[in-house]
């Protein structure tokens, strides 16, 4: 009988087998292990770490690199009561919102060119790329002797269309526009890379019937191509938003926040607070506000994304 | 596995024991060899003399100590700023470092100096006081390695085409820069970026204060100038932007990109530090200097600056260390900095040979120009929102039109401010 109980005899014969499948299985769980703690360990070091010392030394008294004694909120009412933070706040968006509306497209459209482009494919990438192999300080200094209104190509070509020099950091609003173009112009390839790993993506099948059905190349962007990029034209924004409200180095090597304070972005301005002005607690207050800022664009960005691929 | 375990394990070690080992301040045995770190801005791999004279030195300084090794990083005056304070915290300043002189008090609150060695003090021949380099506690924490103070530059060339003569006063200066300006050239060269921490303007304030005999800080170290004698600075900063005698760009200007156009024959005047002196004879010949023009005091005495050489807090080798800073601000060394057209800071400098030879006329003439007009200045230790405030203040002055007590107060302020 019990040879008939097919349960049994499935439990009787399986049991050798399936106690070495739950020992390899436990193994297996373990070795979870091996991969989450590192990550774990790096992820509190490197973020959650400095995360709650940021917020720590905002709410103390700070003389230098010394931290005092609790000063609570104070930090954070000197920060709010300052009558130049929405300038500041208004800046961090038109920069970074300006630099993204001319990556973006430019990012990919490079991707869709660099996509069709049979001939001179490698050369041509390379070319595209060339922005972002510059470190942030060699794109700013490159930028600034080429602007530069003594000696730079700019000024020489400007001068001999019998225009004036180029004087571009010498006024609030075109310095602001300058270090907008110039941080579009390094970060643009790093859109046009995730974009063309996107377009590789496409079937190639829904582009021929489209083609079958009449439709051109205008119905072939917004029927095929836009929307298999929406996941990575999101993705894109969230990245290159986070580069442009942290951005320090472009403005710091070629404006600093000037002039009269009109390309200083909360990134920047925590930089000077910290470096200019040695002031840890009032640069903790604006980095931790930073970070706020930070959070509601990625939520902002997060939203249009398609709910099935969260 | 067990292999990839260790080989993780491995990787984890060592690379821990790097980060240890780079984080870990430099120690050194009793009697032992020695090496120094030591953060000067000057590069001594550039083919210019000052960089050439520091090559020497240092040199010249190993071979005569086989035990101190000098590890020499060129560090420019903006990172020092940055770096300083944070290495000092971390236990990690370089044993010797080069400071502004101006700059010294703040360094030394920020706890970046150790308290120079007993031994300091038996270094008598300074030519200036050194009681201008303690820190809060009062102890003395730098020397000066080298002096220098402001002089008005002005192109021969330029003044001769518009047929004006050298100004004596601040109010010529306007005359002859306007017409300069009519011509075509930038009249009078100054910046008001705060990229190279407001170098020009804040070197120019400086002596100006001293001129008009100002005083820039009250006892308890809050900016407090804002007077009638310190307003004329801002008026004549005012009147030469009424007159359009200011560069196009004297917004984003900078110390050197005033150098360079007075090294080019664009700009026709400015009031820079006599450490220029050597490098623009050498690069236009048309460039002059004389006496700082006078101001409604009729004083033409700017201030002593120029850099000085202090202990890291924390160093473990503080006597090699000053054993090094004595040689560095010695009469040898001293003489060999001559030749870069720096000016030494130690009587028995002047006394050795080179300073009896036709080489030594321009050094020589700085160094009298230096003694006769500047006088050293107490500082406190917020000079880098003063120099910062005066940028803006600068750049709101042109931008903003405002007036010269404007631009004072707003200078004011923000060196007050936190």
């Amino acid at each position: 009988m019990s040879t008939n109980n097919p349960t049994r005899t499935s439990y009787e014969t399986a049991t050798p087998s399936t106690g070495i499948q739950a020992f390899r299985r436990a193994r297996k769980d373990r070795m979870v292990w091996v991969y989450v703690v590192p990550v774990t360990a790096v992820f509190l070091f490197v973020f959650v770490g400095p995360l709650i010392y940021t917020a720590w030394t905002a709410l103390h008294e700070t003389s230098y690199y010394q931290i005092g004694k609790f000063s609570g909120l104070n930090s954070f009412a000197e920060l709010f009561s300052d009558s130049e933070l929405p300038a500041r706040i208004w800046t961090t968006l038109v920069f970074s919102l300006g630099a993204l509306v001319i990556a973006l497209p430019a990012g990919l459209l490079s991707a869709i060119v660099l996509n069709n482009l049979h001939r001179f494919k490698r050369s041509v990438r390379s070319l595209f790329l060339l922005p972002w192999l510059f470190s942030q300080a060699t794109a700013g200094t490159i930028w600034l002797w080429f602007l530069n209104p003594n000696y730079g190509p700019a000024s020489a070509i400007t001068q001999a269309l019998g225009f004036g020099p180029t004087d571009v950091f010498s006024s609030p609003n075109s310095a602001l526009v300058a270090v907008t173009l110039m941080t579009a112009w390094w970060s643009y390839p790093q859109a046009m890379l995730l974009f063309l790993g996107a377009l590789q993506t496409v079937p190639v099948e829904l582009y021929e019937s489209l083609k079958v059905d009449g439709g051109g190349i205008r119905h072939a962007f917004l029927n095929v191509t836009l929307p298999h990029l929406r996941n990575t034209i999101v993705s894109v924004v969230i990245v290159l938003l986070m580069l442009y409200v942290q951005m320090v180095t472009i403005i710091l090597v070629t404006t600093r926040g000037g002039p009269i304070g009109s390309t200083e972005t909360l990134s920047m301005r925590v930089y000077n607070q910290m470096f200019d002005r040695f002031d840890l607690s009032g640069a903790s207050a604006t980095a931790i506000l930073l970070f706020a800022v930070n959070i509601v664009l990625t939520l902002v960005a997060i939203r249009f994304r398609r709910k099935e691929s969260l | 596995m067990i292999k990839k375990r260790w080989g993780l394990a491995l990787v984890t070690a060592v690379s821990v024991s790097l980060a240890l080992s780079g984080c870990s301040p430099s120690t050194s045995e009793p009697g032992g060899p020695v090496t120094l770190s030591y953060w000067d801005f000057l590069d001594p791999s550039q083919d210019n003399p000052r960089s050439k004279a520091l090559k020497e030195n240092v040199a010249n300084f190993e071979a005569a100590n086989p035990d101190i090794k000098i590890n020499l990083s060129v560090v420019s005056l903006g990172d020092m700023l940055n770096r300083l304070p944070q290495s000092a915290a971390a236990g990690q300043a370089p044993d010797v470092f080069k400071m502004f002189t101006p700059l010294v008090p703040q360094m030394a609150s920020a706890g970046v100096y150790s308290p120079l060695p007993d031994a300091a003090s038996e270094v008598t021949d300074w030519l200036r006081p050194t009681d201008t380099f303690a820190g809060p506690d009062g102890k003395q924490v730098a020397v000066p390695y080298e002096y220098r103070t402001c002089a008005l530059y002005y192109n021969e060339k330029i003044l001769s085409q518009i047929g004006a003569t050298v100004p004596t006063t601040y109010e010529e200066v306007v005359d002859v820069a306007q017409k300069a300006a009519a011509a075509g050239f930038t009249g009078f060269g100054t910046g008001f970026s705060d990229t190279d921490n407001s170098a020009i303007i804040s070197t120019f304030f400086n002596c100006f204060m001293t001129q008009v005999d100002q005083d820039i800080w009250t006892e308890d170290g809050q900016a407090d100038f804002a007077t009638q004698k310190a307003e004329e600075f801002g008026n004549f900063l005012a009147k030469l932007r009424d007159a359009k005698a200011l560069g196009s760009n004297v917004v984003s200007d900078t110390y050197g990109t005033v150098a360079d156009g007075m090294a080019s024959g664009t700009v026709a005047m400015s009031v820079m530090g006599t450490e220029r002196i050597v490098s623009f004879a050498s690069q236009n010949p048309d460039i002059k200097w004389t006496a700082l023009p006078k101001a409604s005091t009729g004083d033409t005495t700017g201030t002593t600056i120029g850099w000085t050489l202090g202990i890291g807090s924390g160093s473990k080798n503080t006597e090699a260390a000053w054993k090094f800073i004595e040689y560095m601000t010695g009469p040898e060394a001293g003489a060999k900095m001559a030749t870069g057209g720096e000016v030494p800071t130690r009587a028995a400098t002047y006394e050795q040979p080179f300073f009896s030879t036709p080489e030594a006329k321009t050094v020589n003439d700085i160094a009298a120009y230096v003694k006769s007009n500047s006088e050293p200045r107490t500082y406190s230790n917020n000079w880098t929102s003063l120099a910062t405030g005066l940028s803006q203040a600068g750049q709101r002055l042109t931008l903003n039109n405002l007036s010269g007590s404007e631009f004072i107060r707003s200078a004011q302020d923000a060196a007050n401010k936190k």
